[in-house]
């Protein structure tokens, strides 16, 4: 059976949740913690890194966690190809170590403090993403592009931001921007509440070049069953939610380079 | 040395002092004693006291860990049932849940208050009664699942605006920030704005875990625990805190500011998340290895109050090192580590060939020294056949009481004078009843919580299926794959409770149960936070008295239906001495409760109006009692006809909604609360996008029937469901009738043939969007 590394860093809080994720998509694997043999990190198939506060948040979101030993190993089988998905914090961990969006290399972006009119900090929605990307990625295997589904959001720090200018540009040639907030038909609005954020360009999720890493601010894990989603058909409550396709597509992704 | 010896160096000789030098000696030690307190310890324990030893009673008989105003009123209450595997006893009420492969799931339920630290220093003292109340779980052995936070502010708009909305703001902040990153669900709370709160805001926490019935762990010694290792786990201990119990007990004083702020507690959720990550480890190895240990929460008194209780109730004695306790300061006298209150420790009792795992796991797998500077597990003593609580410091024996002593506390007759208000009934002419609703619509209690909730991770775990803002209660479905759901509702109206401290309790009690109703799951079980001013008085204890008997009057009387058991009040808190500088209580506040249970979560239903076509049922008629109504409170008034309860129709109406749903004939339902029907059917309109058009015929005036708060529901039925409906309501002989339909998009209400409101959802919403973001700018 495929077999999949949840690692927790001091901090994480989600890490159950999303290992029951990626069981339901047919995998198995076991949580990691930050402070065991980086080697046995060999052992797996693929790896997610998923929400909290890791370290604290000390310094910037991700900034600890990211010089971590462990992630050395990581970066090593993503390497190879393996697939690596960072979610919310772990989505700041993946830009913090330079594994997404890799063009030139070293950090080249930063997930800045949320732009809310409401509530300013910490924030938690349900919003609308669409698949925005004809590349093939480890994570939106037999998706179509402009797929239009339902997740939520819980960050005070989730807006995309490029240090460089010239990077979007080359983020959306690369065909790199994976996933963008949108309205309920799918439009892109830049403002709030479809835009939750502030996110240059309603960026959600972006992956390096070669597919394989992704670093998204939503929670698949969170919209992994259909009861999570507020007003579903209770009835099929226990049915796939609107975000496991991305579980299972790494499961497909991963079948394939065996 | 013998049995009750100490060094000599240690002791106070109070007994060679007048009655006058041991009180300045007390206050020169912030020792709050009363004299007679104070010179019954040589006789309890044969020789004067030492002064940790003074600081030890001090804490133990203050009102906040001794109950000793409130223990003998507090008997009344039903705290037993079938389904009841532990009462307000411990830490933690537990409640069987569920049962699945023969294994029986049990909810743990802990409620607390943190008034006073929150009024002193808010975004700490809110982040610090969430976390003792995960604390008071997780020490059951449980799995902490979910958390729910009552609160009750100042006046936004009064003379006191500023720090009222500063206050607020940091409640909901220091709640976000630490429930958060510990990475337990919000699942609810209410919230009021009443000036009675300007000088003293409450935050309550509730806290619900879940655990398998042979995996309930005990805050006391197991058997043949003599020669256990005690070791305390967790956060340095440091001089945070040192006091925090007996400064519960007191009333606020803007001169002691600076005093009153060290007696708050310094929050790391951090820590704790990786605390709680190791301890369930912990819990794991130890189910595994059948290993029976005890474990319990450090919260007020720290450790002393820690392991006397887990001595004493395990018929023990202790003898414990103190400078084995690591600390994170130098020169800390002892009393200050034995029971100051850093946050974020735990004391576990277990077999001494355990202690090494133990210790690893917290200290080398779980880093807990390199997660933060200082934490760590450590030994610090062992468990006694001697029935001796002895502590020892830097070689001398500073503390050595007989350990019953210690934890049994006092006990006092308070007076109790009942006292008659002076609210009348105001004469207000018939008003425009559009413009009523409007501004009843944006007064804070009643508009949207959005603005508090979306701060809060409503998500983490995964459990969530209806989440605050969206029914009467929150839902989780807490077993991956299952269908069990838990419920959760908290209540207690202040403006009824403020005319009639009875009836304000006994409506906070059905109010809950309804609210668990509403969503289709059955009540089972009750806690009660009751916040109420200072027990010296006797007509401040007259209101507690009352408010006690208004929550078991209503317990007993809201029969669960089949088993006709009283719901029982499985855990609670008493906190005092709430008032605002001018000495008059906060409004009498019984906070309550309600844990409901659903066999199958796909029945439950939410607050919104789901199509277009549906009957309008209106459950119990509309009384002409507005005493404390939120209308009436409009006009600052506050009446003097509150609503009354008749506790056998509230069941038949409680148990005929939970029927009706779980029979899946309701579309949407909804309590009558606040602002009464037409707020209520406002909150189904907004939230489900769709209108609705209401025909009645009043005998009471038209706007007293529709903002009467007299208990009730609104239920939206399928046309094609009517009869079977109808029959629920008929075999439980409810007060019901059809008030009208869901139309398209316009919001109208008729007197006979007369409009007497109508407006666009738009018009309803806007002011139930703002109210509370107005209200928190």
């Amino acid at each position: 059976m495929i077999r999949i590394a949840v690692i927790l860093f001091p901090g994480i809080n989600c890490e159950d949740e999303t290992l029951d994720s990626v069981r339901s998509a047919g995998m198995d694997g076991r949580v990691v913690r930050w402070n065991e043999k980086p080697e046995l990190l060999k052992h797996f198939d693929g790896y997610v890194i998923p929400g909290g506060w890791s370290y604290e948040d000390r310094i910037r979101a991700g900034c600890i966690s990211a010089r971590d030993p462990i992630m050395i190993e990581i970066k090593k089988q993503a390497e190879k190809g393996k697939p690596v998905l960072g979610i919310c914090n772990g989505a700041q961990v993946l830009v913090e170590s330079g594994l997404v969006p890799d063009v030139k290399g070293g950090i080249e972006m930063a997930l800045a403090p949320n732009i809310n009119p409401f509530i300013s900090g910490y924030y938690v929605t349900w919003i609308y993403l669409k698949l925005s990307s004809l590349k093939k990625t480890a994570f939106t295997i037999g998706l179509d592009k402009d797929t239009v589904f339902r997740i939520p959001i819980a960050h005070g720090e989730g807006r995309f931001k490029t240090a460089d200018r010239g990077l979007l540009d080359e983020l959306k040639k690369n065909d790199q921007i994976i996933l963008r907030y949108c309205d309920e038909n799918g439009e892109i609005v830049y403002d709030f509440p479809v835009n939750p954020n502030g996110s240059m360009f309603n960026t959600a999720a972006v992956c390096n070049k070669n597919g394989n890493v992704m670093a998204m601010m939503p929670h698949p894990e969170r919209a992994n069953w259909l009861r999570q989603v507020p007003g579903s058909d209770l009835t099929k409550g226990e049915q796939k939610g609107p975000a496991r396709f991305i579980f299972e597509s790494m499961k497909k992704y991963i079948e394939g380079r065996k | 040395m013998s049995k009750n010896e100490v060094s000599e160096s240690e002791i106070v000789h109070i007994s060679k002092m007048s009655d006058d030098e041991l009180a300045s000696f007390m206050k020169k030690n912030v020792i709050s004693l009363k004299i007679n307190e104070a010179r019954s310890l040589p006789k309890k324990l044969g020789r004067d006291p030492t002064l940790t030893e003074l600081h030890i009673f001090n804490i133990q008989w203050s009102e906040h860990s001794s109950y000793k105003s409130s223990k003998k009123i507090l008997k009344q209450l039903p705290t037993t049932g079938k389904k009841v595997i532990l009462g307000p006893k411990e830490d933690s009420g537990i409640v069987e849940f569920c049962t699945i492969d023969g294994e029986k799931y049990c909810i743990v339920v802990s409620h607390e208050s943190h008034n006073h630290p929150s009024q002193v220093v808010p975004f700490e003292g809110a982040a610090t009664g969430i976390g003792g109340d995960i604390r008071d779980v997780l020490c059951m052995g449980a799995h902490v699942i979910g958390v729910a936070d009552p609160l009750r502010f100042g006046n936004p708009d009064g003379k006191n605006r500023n720090v009222v909305r500063y206050v607020a703001n940091s409640v909901v902040e220091g709640i976000a920030g630490y429930g958060n990153p510990v990475g337990i669900p919000n699942l609810g709370g209410d919230v009021y704005f009443d000036e009675s709160f300007d000088d003293n805001c409450l935050v309550n926490v509730v806290c619900i875990g879940m655990v398998k019935e042979k995996d309930i762990l005990h805050s006391y010694a197991p058997e043949g625990a003599v020669g256990f290792d005690v070791i305390v786990v967790g956060k340095a201990t440091d001089n945070s805190g040192f006091g925090g119990a007996a400064f519960a007990s007191l009333i606020l004083d803007e001169g002691e500011e600076q005093t009153n702020k060290g007696a708050v507690q310094v929050p790391d959720p951090f820590l704790k998340n990786v605390v709680i990550r190791a301890t369930e480890k912990v819990f794991k190895e130890l189910r595994e290895k059948n290993i029976i240990a005890g474990f319990k929460d450090m919260g007020a008194g720290g450790i002393m109050c820690a392991t006397s209780e887990l001595g004493s109730s395990g018929g023990y004695g202790m003898d414990l090192d103190i400078d084995k306790i690591h600390v994170s300061m130098k020169n800390l006298p002892p009393y200050v580590i034995a029971s100051g209150e850093t946050q974020e420790r735990f004391t576990w009792i277990v077999p001494p060939d355990f202690t090494p795992r133990l210790i690893q796991i917290y200290n080398e797998e779980f880093d807990l020294p390199n997660v933060a500077k200082g934490a760590r597990a450590s030994v610090i003593g062992k468990v006694t056949k001697e029935k001796q609580y002895r502590l020892t410091f830097k070689g001398k024996v500073v503390c050595n009481a007989p350990i019953d002593e210690v934890t049994e506390g006092v006990s006092y007759e308070r007076e109790c004078r009942a006292y008659e208000n002076e609210f009348k009934e105001p004469a207000l002419p018939e008003p425009n009843c559009k413009e009523i609703l409007l501004k009843l619509l944006r007064q804070p209690h009643i508009a949207s919580k959005e603005r508090i909730f979306k701060h809060y991770d409503t998500e983490v775990q995964g459990n969530a299926v209806i989440r605050p803002g969206e029914a009467d209660s929150g839902l989780i479905a807490p077993i991956r794959g299952k269908s069990f759901g838990i419920a959760l509702a908290t209540d207690c109206n202040p403006f009824i409770s403020r005319v009639d401290p009875y009836w304000g309790a006994a409506h906070a009690v059905a109010e809950s149960m309804r609210n668990v109703a509403a969503i289709g799951a059955i009540p089972v079980a009750l806690t009660d936070c009751l916040n109420y001013g200072n027990p010296e008085k006797p007509e401040a204890f007259w209101e507690f008295v009352q408010g006690v008997k208004g929550v078991s009057d209503a317990a007993r009387g809201i029969k669960e239906f089949e088993t006709k058991e009283a719901v029982p009040v499985i855990s609670g808190n008493v906190s005092f001495y709430n008032e605002n500088k001018k000495g008059t209580s906060v409004s009498p506040s019984a906070i309550i409760c309600c844990v409901g249970m659903m066999k199958d979560y796909s029945k439950a239903v939410t607050t919104a109006f789901k199509k277009e076509g549906s009957l309008v049922y209106l459950i119990g008629s509309r009384k002409d009692e507005l005493g404390g109504s939120s209308y009436y409170r409009l006009f600052n008034e506050y009446g003097k006809d509150v609503p009354k309860l008749d506790f056998d129709k509230e069941a038949r109406h409680i148990y005929s909604v939970i029927d009706i749903i779980d029979k899946n004939l309701a579309l949407s339902c909804h309590d009558i609360s606040d602002g009464g029907l037409a707020v209520a059917l406002a909150e189904m309109a907004i939230l489900g996008r769709t209108g609705v058009i209401i025909k009645a015929d009043s005998k009471i005036r038209f706007d007293r029937f529709i903002f009467s708060e007299t208990p009730g529901f609104i239920i939206e039925v399928e046309e094609k469901n009517k009869d079977a409906v109808e029959k629920i309501l008929n075999e439980k002989r409810a007060d019901f009738s059809t008030i009208g339909r869901t139309i398209a998009d316009k919001f109208i209400i008729k007197n006979n043939d007369n409009d007497i409101i109508n407006a666009s959802i738009e018009e309803i919403e806007e002011p139930w969007r703002n109210g509370l973001v107005e209200a928190l700018r």
